[in-house]
């Protein structure tokens, strides 16, 4: 122990516990660094891995292989074309659906809710937002798929269906099941995640920005759709993106009723598949070979494309952040 | 003032409104219409055999599910166990050097796109380098599959956490003279302990109910079993397999694991909540 | 800026040191020496530089990047800005007590021993000794002394900083630096504090960084004013308060400008 008045002393004890701090250091930097270092590891493991096991159809079939509509599993001849159809379709498509709904939904917690009610539907949004996608599909499946073969459909086809051109979309067999049944599942589940992601993102604009547009008369609509939505516009589309971007990777929302059919029409009443379906239904009975090496092809073609897609929201969430700190 | 021009916009105004309105109550109505379908045909499942009987063979009656809780309970405690130090460490990582380092830029970055990636990628991945080599599904390979979903949500909400940890209190251990890590582990890693515990809650709730991963890595198996090494039971493939069968009861047990897995996962969430403002 | 400081012992020596935040100085050429066993005070109006001032003398600033120091700094005779010097080791000898009170989430005991286990091995009943005395020193005991099990949060914001003051002397640093001790506190938790400031000095060298002008008259021995990054002027408090040499300093001090 130093004396107090005498400066700072080194004694033996104090030099060797300065010599354990400093490699304790050394070794929690690393430790941790190596942690956190995983997660790059792990995706680089995952493109390498998929790449690999993919390479044997993707020689076979070369680029071709993403634009083709065959799926011949006796045959051995596989295209990509059918299940990236169907995933890139159902993903728009529930997009186009939820994101209307979403913001509604957005607008009415964050402008007209009354304020007691505003945290328990809040948080209903939330927690709905964690159900598990399992259940949207079952619902799909028992309870969506009939009434909407039995009602919506013939419906449909009965108005729109008569329309020339966009017509086509909407004819055929009301068997329930088929695209626009797994968009409008995949619809459901989506909604609540966005519109936790608008209400967020509503919620940081500034007060007084708001009450100075209402302090000039405008209307609660106009405040949401010229100071509102202007401001958080990056963070809206991130948002969207980032719903995109489950809605492309989502597996059982979509299988239990996109039909599983691998062909292409233009009805969007017919079954068809994405490429999570295709890999949930297929992989088990997947004999070594092509057909295994094109459904990694299809692993491959949906990884790149969420990827591609997530890191655009990103991007746009991040700007979304540097503006409001400019802003704020 | 132009009398039409106001009313047109008091028009719009309403317009807009009801329309979100009417989102609001369409969006309610679908949601508690699952949430209705989910409670009443799973209850239905719920009888005495559901807790203890494992799952029957295709065909025969009766069974539950205690094979498939079973397997789930022992695969997300295991991957609990794995992601939680791997998380937390990394997350340590980004709030102490995240500001020096490039990687750490590169990682968050990266960690964002894998909480959204998609889950079935994720077993496709752990079934080429694990599954495929040693030629047998198990147990291990669904945790792993898991804990590579868990991670990157556990780092993130410690990361995050850290941070909110106020800067005087760092800089007050660092003032006794206290090296890095135990500023770290003893200062700042306490003060934020409730919300990286909340952290881990919203993990285990998220792959508690994730089906894709599991599909090719712990696959199913109709018996009890608790062996990690061998395909091991879990619930949410056991409902996707029973939910697509052509038997009744199998389709009824479905529902109850649905139940069983929805109360769980929401169960968590709200805990995880309630925790955190209690603590906060 | 006449001082004399013959019969004085230094503990801190400030030789032509430059501060800069990126590329904004904010200290300009400082000169200036902190008396052992006496209350160095830091006065002036906010944005000066006082406790970017104060916070070189435990390097508190290597924390961020893209703050640093230029000079010297010499703590007994050894400049602390040398790139090789110790860290930890250092701050191990010059203790810092912050605006806000800041007590580590565990027991009041282990705050208190949280320091002293770093550099020291000491068994229960030293450990225990230690931690008496240092709330004693911090005219805390009688207030906690059936509590020591308890959070360190479940004090009142008067006791909690007091709390970081005991955890501050009870390394037995050579210099206790203070960044606006008082200024989060009611005044009789105030008033406490600064009749302890009077006391540490017997034992340590203090130096207080305050933007109270009375509390720096009524506890310091020293006070230097300093205005935009640069020391006006540093004498005794009674020199400084009763007849300054500078006009920037009367008219701070008289509150011409705040």
């Amino acid at each position: 122990m130093t004396s107090m008045s005498s400066g700072i002393q080194l004694t033996p004890e104090m030099a060797k516990i300065v010599r354990n701090q400093k490699m304790q250091d050394f070794l929690f930097h690393k430790v941790t660094f190596f942690f956190a270092s995983l997660v790059l590891i792990v995706l680089a493991g995952i493109l390498i891995s998929l790449i690999i096991t993919s390479w044997p159809a993707l020689k076979e079939f070369g680029p071709g292989f993403f634009f083709s509509p065959e799926w011949d599993v006796v045959n051995q001849k596989f295209g990509g074309l059918t299940s990236i159809y169907g995933t890139l379709v159902t993903a728009t498509l529930a997009l186009l659906i939820a994101v209307p709904l979403s913001f509604g939904i957005a607008v009415f917690l964050t402008e007209m809710c009354p304020n007691w009610l505003r945290r328990p539907l809040g948080t209903a949004v939330e927690l709905l937002a964690a159900v598990p996608s399992i259940i949207y599909g079952m619902f799909g499946l028992f309870v969506f798929a009939p009434l909407f073969a039995t009602y919506v459909q013939p419906f449909l086809t009965d108005t729109i269906g008569q329309v020339p051109v966009i017509g086509a979309l909407f004819q055929g067999a009301p068997n329930g099941i088929g695209l626009l049944c797994a968009a409008l599942i995949l619809a459901f589940m989506v909604v609540p995640f966005i519109t936790s992601v608008m209400r967020d993102v509503f919620e940081i604009v500034p007060p007084v920005l708001k009450e100075s547009a209402y302090g000039i008369g405008c209307t609660t609509w106009e405040v949401v759709t010229r100071i509102v939505l202007p401001y958080t516009q990056a963070g809206v589309v991130g948002g969207i993106m980032l719903g995109l971007g489950r809605a492309l990777g989502e597996t059982m929302a979509v299988t239990f009723v996109i039909g599983n059919a691998h062909r292409i029409r233009a009805s969007l009443f017919s079954p068809g598949s994405s490429i999570a379906s295709t890999l949930a239904n297929e992989f088990g009975e997947a004999e070594p070979g092509l057909h295994y090496a094109s459904l990694f092809a299809l692993g491959l073609a949906l990884f790149i494309i969420t990827f591609i897609v997530l890191s655009a929201a990103k991007w746009m969430l991040v700007r979304m952040e540097k503006q409001k700190g400019a802003k704020s | 003032m132009d009398i039409g021009i106001y009313n047109r916009r008091k028009r719009t105004n309403k317009i807009g409104l009801t329309l979100s309105m009417v989102a609001m109550t369409l969006g309610m109505v679908v949601l508690l219409w699952i949430l209705f379908i989910l409670f009443s045909k799973g209850f239905a499942a719920l009888s005495g055999n559901f807790f203890t009987q494992s799952t029957p063979a295709a065909g025969s009656d009766g069974g539950g599910l205690a094979n498939a809780i079973v397997g789930s309970l022992m695969m997300v405690a295991s991957c609990t166990l794995i992601s939680t130090p791997i998380g937390v460490l990394a997350g340590i990582f980004m709030a102490e050097y995240g500001d020096r380092s490039k990687i750490a830029s590169i990682t968050r970055f990266v960690t964002d796109i894998m909480l959204s990636a998609p889950s079935i990628v994720i077993g496709l991945f752990v079934y080429a380098i694990l599954v495929a080599q040693v030629k047998h599904f198990s147990g291990w390979a669904g945790t792993m599959a898991l804990s590579l979903l868990a991670v990157p949500v556990i780092l993130k909400t410690t990361e995050n956490m850290l941070r909110l940890v106020p800067g005087t209190l760092r800089e007050a251990a660092y003032a006794l003279g206290a090296p890095k890590w135990k500023v770290s582990f003893s200062v700042i890693l306490r003060a934020a302990k409730s919300g990286v515990m909340t952290g881990i809650l919203l993990a285990v709730a998220r792959v508690s109910g994730e089906t894709a991963p599991l599909l090719f890595t712990a696959l199913n198996n109709q018996f009890f079993s608790t062996d990690m090494n061998k395909p091991m039971s879990n619930l949410p493939v056991v409902i996707y397999q029973f939910a697509l069968s052509p038997y009744d009861n199998w389709v009824n047990l479905a529902w109850g694991g649905a139940l069983l897995i929805t109360l769980t996962v929401l169960g968590l969430n709200i805990l995880a909540r309630v925790f955190f403002r209690e603590k906060s | 800026m006449t001082l004399d400081t013959t019969n004085l012992k230094n503990a801190i020596e400030v030789r032509n040191l430059d501060f800069f935040y990126g590329k904004f100085k904010g200290l300009k050429s400082i000169n200036l020496n902190i008396a052992e066993n006496k209350v160095t005070a830091f006065i002036g109006p906010s944005g000066c530089g006082k406790s970017t001032l104060l916070r070189t003398f435990n390097r508190m600033y290597d924390l961020y990047p893209g703050q640093r120091a230029e000079g010297e700094i010499n703590l007994y005779g050894e400049n602390i800005l040398d790139k090789e010097r110790d860290l930890n080791l250092l701050r191990s000898k010059v203790g810092m007590i912050f605006q806000k009170p800041t007590p580590f989430p565990m027991s009041i005991y282990d705050n208190i021993a949280f320091g002293v286990k770093l550099y020291e091995n000491l068994n229960k009943a030293d450990m225990d000794e230690r931690v008496e005395w240092a709330l004693n020193k911090a005219a805390l005991w009688n207030e906690v002394k059936e509590k020591l099990n308890q959070s360190g949060l479940s004090l009142s914001g008067g006791q909690q900083q007091r709390l970081c003051i005991a955890r501050g002397v009870a390394v037995k640093p050579s210099v206790l630096l203070l960044d606006e001790p008082t200024s989060a506190l009611d005044p009789i938790s105030t008033g406490k504090v600064e009749e302890l400031v009077h006391e540490l000095k017997n034992d340590y060298t203090v130096a207080i960084v305050t933007h109270n002008m009375q509390q720096a008259a009524r506890v310091s021995d020293f006070t230097a004013f300093m205005y935009l990054g640069e020391l006006i002027e540093f004498n005794e408090t009674k020199q400084i308060f009763l007849k300054p040499d500078r006009k920037e300093t009367e008219d701070y001090i008289t509150g011409r400008f705040g």
